[in-house]
């Protein structure tokens, strides 16, 4: 079994009186395929905001390949390998596409060879043709797209996906799980995804995690997922089960 | 009569390139961090005095100074990021207000203490002469500056758009956590894009001075002006920018020629309230 790559101990996330991560405690292997998934509202994006640094938690720990990132800004776990996409794509609106991966690729390389990596980004999520189109004016499935391109471009170990199937069409599904397969065996980034749509999560996914409500309720191979009992309820409501 | 109202019109429009060119570093302060900056107004009036200064001391012309004061005005812009802006970003818009109508209020007591309240000029410059176009004249002072104003605007476009540190104030400008999550520096960038937008009115302020006079109270009038001719155009785009500036410009000096030399602010006045209730995002604003 490989080493840990992210931990996350007891963390809890307060909004107010909400408590929206609850004692949240998970570890991601190196190289793994892992999801996290879970009713509206359970946390997901909330543990994402908190690990990448956009928010810091009010207790726990979270670790890196064995070191302490709690509470440090954005830029900086981004140097040191970690990035993520957002649920509601966010892209560069004064940019083009190309523009806005090229901002990811500064992080790890200079204005000499960041055309290489932009080349290179482009071609694996597929965008040669949208290069010079702006952000402003595309769709979702291609911002989605836009959004993936730019966080590879910073050549992430770890990379955390907010629902990057959210909105797309089967054959786009298909061509994304392709894409993170790819990523995954190829370049061995640990991908972790919060996903809604199911044939995604169990089509791609080792080991998955469900939150409920702020709290880690099960956690296990999706068979193990897909029949159990606690899962099923938090899902289908109180009594779906019996 | 016509033949006066052209030729201010001309001198009015040729001044808006200067304006434009202080609104780029207001633009990239208000557009980047969100900061409603009221002390940049005042940084003009500080950088004209430092040109006359100059000047004064070493004899350097006032069309060379910004060499020397664009450095000079980007440490002071840092020096404020650092020391004050940076501390108000999470703070209310009250507080940030109150901080830097506090600098704009202790630059101008500070102006008044050195250099006393009455007008300052340079006794020379070495853009000397006159064009005449028909009737018209134009002092060579004021088309030099209109040049070098739009050449300035030119190249700061450049450099948001093809260098790595333009690219990363767009970006923290269009999505700060968008921008961080891919490894950019929020504090970093927004320091590089206050010293920036103050060092804008190093250039802005020698150029001034090769056809104007200085006193302690023109930074409200610059700071005014720069409001206006940012909000005139909306934020975002560069070219409108400097045709706002040209219209406000030009009518300034229409309202000076057909009104009241004093009615000057109030034409800016009119104008600007008039053009955020017409069309609040600006003429070629993007939001
Ligand atoms: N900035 C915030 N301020 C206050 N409450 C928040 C904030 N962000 C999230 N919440 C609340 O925290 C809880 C968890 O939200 P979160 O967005 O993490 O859920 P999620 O699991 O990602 O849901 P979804 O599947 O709908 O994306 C929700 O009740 C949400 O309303
Ligand atoms: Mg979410």
């Amino acid at each position: 079994m490989s080493a840990p790559i992210l931990q996350v101990a007891h963390l809890t996330k307060r909004f107010g009186n909400l408590i929206a991560l609850n004692d949240v405690s998970l570890e991601i292997r190196e190289g793994e395929l892992f999801s996290i998934i879970g009713p509206n509202g359970a946390g997901k994006s909330t543990l994402f905001f908190n690990i990448i640094g956009l928010q810091k938690p009010d207790a726990g720990q979270i670790l890196f390949r064995g070191m302490d990132i709690t509470g440090k800004p954005p830029h900086k776990i981004c140097d040191l390998g970690i990035t993520c996409t957002f649920q509601v794509p966010r892209a560069f609106a004064s940019m083009t596409i190309e523009e806005a991966i090229r901002v990811g690729a500064y992080k790890r390389y200079g204005e000499r060879d960041v055309a290489r990596k932009v080349d290179e980004v482009i071609a694996l999520c597929d965008l040669e043709e949208h290069r010079r189109q702006r952000c402003c004016d595309i769709g979702l499935s291609l911002l989605r797209r836009v959004e993936l391109a730019r966080a590879l471009a910073t050549e992430p170990m770890l990379l955390l996906l907010d629902e990057a199937g959210a909105g797309l069409n089967p054959t786009e599904l298909t061509e994304l799980m392709t894409v993170l397969r790819r990523l995954n065996e190829e370049q061995h980034i640990t991908l972790c995804i919060v996903e809604h749509v199911m044939q995604m999560v169990m089509g791609l996914c080792q080991r998955i995690l469900v939150l409920d409500y702020g709290e880690v309720i099960a956690e296990g191979s999706p068979q193990e997922i897909s029949t159990n009992p606690r899962v099923i309820e938090a899902y289908l409501g109180k009594g779906a089960v019996c | 009569m016509t033949d006066t109202l052209i030729q201010n019109l001309l001198n009015g429009a040729l001044t808006g390139c200067i304006y434009a060119l202080i609104a780029l570093g207001l633009s990239l302060i208000f557009g980047v961090m969100n900061v409603v900056n009221f002390a940049h107004g005042d940084l003009v009036m500080v950088s004209m005095y430092l040109t006359f200064w100059i000047g004064l001391g070493t004899g350097i012309d006032a069309a060379i100074t910004p060499l020397l004061t664009f450095p000079l005005l980007f440490l002071i812009g840092l020096l404020v990021y650092y020391a004050i802006i940076d501390r108000t970003l999470r703070q209310r818009y009250v507080t940030q207000i109150a901080v830097t109508v506090g600098l704009m209020t202790f630059l101008r007591a500070l102006a008044q203490l050195i250099w006393k309240a009455q007008p300052r000029a340079l006794p020379y410059s070495l853009i000397q002469g006159s064009i005449q176009i028909g009737s018209y004249t134009i002092l060579a002072s004021r088309l030099v500056s209109a040049a070098v104003s739009v050449l300035v605007i030119f190249g700061i476009s450049l450099f948001l758009s093809r260098t790595w540190a333009g690219r990363a104030i767009r970006a923290a400008s269009d999505d700060l956590d968008a921008a961080s999550l891919h490894g950019v520096d929020f504090r970093q960038t927004y320091a590089l894009a206050f010293g920036l937008g103050s060092a804008l009115t190093a250039i802005a302020g020698g150029l001034l001075m090769t056809f104007q006079q200085v006193d302690p109270t023109m930074g409200v009038r610059f700071g005014l002006l720069s409001w206006c001719v940012l909000a005139m155009a909306g934020l975002g785009s560069i070219p409108g920018l400097l045709i706002s500036g040209v219209i406000v410009g030009a009518a300034e000096a229409m309202g000076m020629s057909l009104w009241d030399p004093r009615a000057r602010s109030l034409v800016i006045y009119l104008l600007f309230i008039l053009v955020l209730w017409l069309r609040p995002r600006g003429l070629f604003g993007r939001k």
